[in-house]
């Protein structure tokens, strides 16, 4: 009987021995990027006619907007590229400016975007702009603090669009790819 | 770098192989004690037994539904990136599991009353259990992010996960009721070392197109984590005190609960049988050392929004800063301490069994059969028993269940052996092998799971084993 329970251990012996783990390759670890993209809207600006004609002794609205989304750690130090899109749209009677400039925590402007409208009846101006190694700098997004956006009237402050509702508007979003594992 | 990387390999590893603990080799091995613990009305023959502490029972099990070490660093020349994107990210569903548990007895006894048909047992072990269901939505959200993916909902339920270490102290009466039935229960006390638990969770988030702006980002989320004993142990940590802090929450210093196993043998006729046990009818009070954490609300943002003439009413304003606390006070993320309750995942086992073969006397000496207790509880053994189990345990996204199919044979008194062929929803190729050596008095026990898979464990999406050591007494003289 014993010679029963010995070849059951040789049974299990030989599993153990036996047993195989096919060739695993670790080091692959290292090549896994782990690299999403991520888009959201940014800032939204509405313009209404009425509120450009009640501007007196000035043409230019400007204002420094604080935004820190862009520096912090936990975006600015992942971020690899992507694109920052604007979609402006005027619908007043006036040709109007728009600058959005981005500057960094001590005011030094890192990037400026600009878009000439004509009065109404104009089209959606779409602008892309490129972040990274196939466009601009990256550091522009990393290191901005703040945005400073200023419009200008380029006409006057009496005539009314005959649109609906006139106003200028400014959609922004971004769309980043960011590098979670090297 | 190294270090993380091979604590998130050993952690896959660990996640990847833990199962549900089936412990289909052991129900009903009638000459191995540590069966009494997966049913108390097992049949018994020993007059007592000890086991040695802390070798007396050891077994840990490991598994995954979804993916194995294989499938992702099998050296194939595939890259690893699509691998990852197309076994596990998009591979695994979110009824695909990493699951586990182990036991270790510090130990455990049992004795056979002044009523001989009555036999007691006792002890105290340690158990680790978690589960973690496949976060698909989250994972997707982490590995390729939300653009382009404009209306697609990610899911926030997929995060579903529990896990806890705790004591359990027990005792248990197995009576031979009459010559057909055998009925048993254990009471348990649990004395917990650490609970986390994150399972009712809802909501999602979305990325859709904006009123105003390009896009509205909502997110929708009802998500709570629950945890007693983590902080003690994270403090622990940081003291180097591990081990007096698991040792004083595991002897009553933690979180304590009441639990209680039931099972019974009846015999149909003289050579079939008829097994069940329910395990684990019980609960944890988690009111010491309790940390709960939530997110609960509902935002949806478009990013800052500057809107004249409204803008310029306070030219101090900080939209950004506005946008940060909007959302902060629509979804706040809350800690507490508010007590808890756990019930344990509790176990069916049921089988039936027929036995067949040359009869034989057991290891007790008495003038007995299988109907005729005699002076004590013995009963005659068969050299072979066919028969079928059934396994269910409660999981958080529902039962899960497996059957088993198994031969036993019994040497003389020396030796039994058990194979089974378990199919569940881990493998169907699961083929386990037991064996329950008497040495004189000294009981060895092995037994190991899912031997195919040793072809290539890491290949396997199981493994598991058990063994222990006992010293037993059937009152020969």
């Amino acid at each position: 009987m014993k010679r029963i329970g010995t070849y059951l251990w040789v049974v299990f012996a030989t599993l153990m021995i036996m047993s195989c783990v096919e060739e695993q390759d670790f080091d692959q670890y290292e090549d896994l990027s782990v690299t999403p993209t991520y888009e959201a809207s940014i800032l939204y600006l509405e313009v209404p006619e009425r509120s450009i004609n009640q501007l007196t002794g000035t043409n230019v609205y400007s204002r420094d907007f604080n935004f820190d989304a862009f520096s912090e750690d936990v975006f600015s130090k992942r971020v690899i590229d992507g694109v920052l899109t604007y979609e402006v749209e005027n619908t007043t009677s006036k040709p109007l400016e728009v600058k959005i400039q981005f500057l960094d925590e001590a005011g030094t402007v890192l990037d400026t975007e600009q878009f000439v409208l004509g009065p109404e009846p104009t089209a959606v101006l779409i602008n892309e702009t490129y972040y990274g190694p196939y466009g601009e700098d990256i550091n522009i997004i990393k290191n901005t603090s703040s945005i400073f956006v200023t419009a200008t009237n380029l006409g006057d402050t009496l005539s009314t669009s005959s649109q609906a509702n006139p106003m200028v508007t400014l959609k922004s979003s971004a769309k980043f790819k960011v590098r979670i594992k090297e | 770098m190294i270090a993380r990387k091979y604590f998130i390999i050993t952690a896959l590893w660990a996640g990847l192989f833990v199962h549900a603990q089936n412990k289909q080799l052991l129900y009903d091995f009638t000459e191995v004690p540590q069966a009494l613990m997966i049913n108390p009305g097992m049949e018994t023959d020993f007059s007592w037994y000890a086991g040695i502490p802390a070798l007396s029972g050891i077994s840990f099990q490991a598994g995954s539904s979804g993916i194995s070490v294989n499938d992702i660093f099998a050296d194939d020349g595939l890259n690893i990136n699509d691998k990852v994107r197309d076994r596990a990210i998009y591979g695994m569903s979110v009824q695909d599991e990493l699951s586990g548990t182990y036991q270790v007895e510090i130990f455990n006894g049992g004795f056979r009353g002044k009523d001989p048909s009555v036999f007691y047992s006792f002890g105290l072990y340690n158990e680790g259990d978690a589960i973690g269901y496949w976060f698909r939505d989250y994972a997707i959200l982490g590995y390729e992010g939300n653009a382009d993916r404009l209306n697609q909902r990610f899911d926030l339920s997929h995060l579903k996960t529990r896990g806890e270490m705790l004591n359990v102290f027990h005792f248990g009466v197995n009576k031979k009721v009459s010559s057909d039935l055998i009925l048993g229960a254990r009471g348990k006390i649990y004395s917990s070392i650490f609970d986390f638990n994150s399972v009712n969770n809802e909501g999602y988030f979305v990325t859709t197109e904006g009123q105003n702006n390009t896009f509205a980002s909502t997110l929708n989320a009802d998500l709570e984590l629950r945890t007693s004993g983590v902080n003690a142990i994270d403090h622990a940590h940081d003291d180097d005190n591990i081990p007096a802090t698991v040792i004083k929450r595991g002897l009553f210093g933690g979180d304590l609960g009441l639990g209680v196993d039931l099972g019974f043998t009846y015999y149909l006729n003289s050579q079939t049988v008829l097994t069940g046990s329910l395990l684990d009818l019980g609960f944890v009070y988690h009111a010491n050392d309790v940390e709960n954490f939530a997110l609960q609300g509902s935002a949806t943002i478009e990013g800052m929004e500057i809107i004249l003439p409204d803008a310029l009413s306070d030219p101090n304003q900080d939209f950004w800063q506005n946008l940060v606390d909007d959302v902060e006070g629509f979804i706040p993320f809350e800690k507490e301490t508010t007590s808890y309750l756990t019930f344990r995942p509790t176990k069916l086992y049921g089988s039936i069994r027929y036995n067949f073969g040359e009869p034989m006397q057991g290891s007790a000496q008495c003038d007995c059969d299988y109907r005729t207790s005699g002076k004590g509880p013995n009963t005659v053994k068969y050299r072979n028993s066919v028969g079928g189990q059934l396994y269910v345990i409660n999981r958080p996204r529902g039962p899960q269940s497996a059957i088993t199919a198994f031969y036993q044979r019994r040497f003389g008194n020396f030796m039994a052996i058990k194979t089974t062929y378990t199919a569940d929803k881990f493998t169907f190729t699961n083929i386990g092998l037991g064996a329950s050596i008497q040495a004189g008095p000294v009981n060895f026990y092995l037994m190991a799971d899912n031997l195919l898979a040793y072809r290539n464990i890491a290949d396997s999406n199981y493994t598991s084993f058990q063994f222990g050591l006992n010293i037993i007494s059937w009152g020969k003289k």
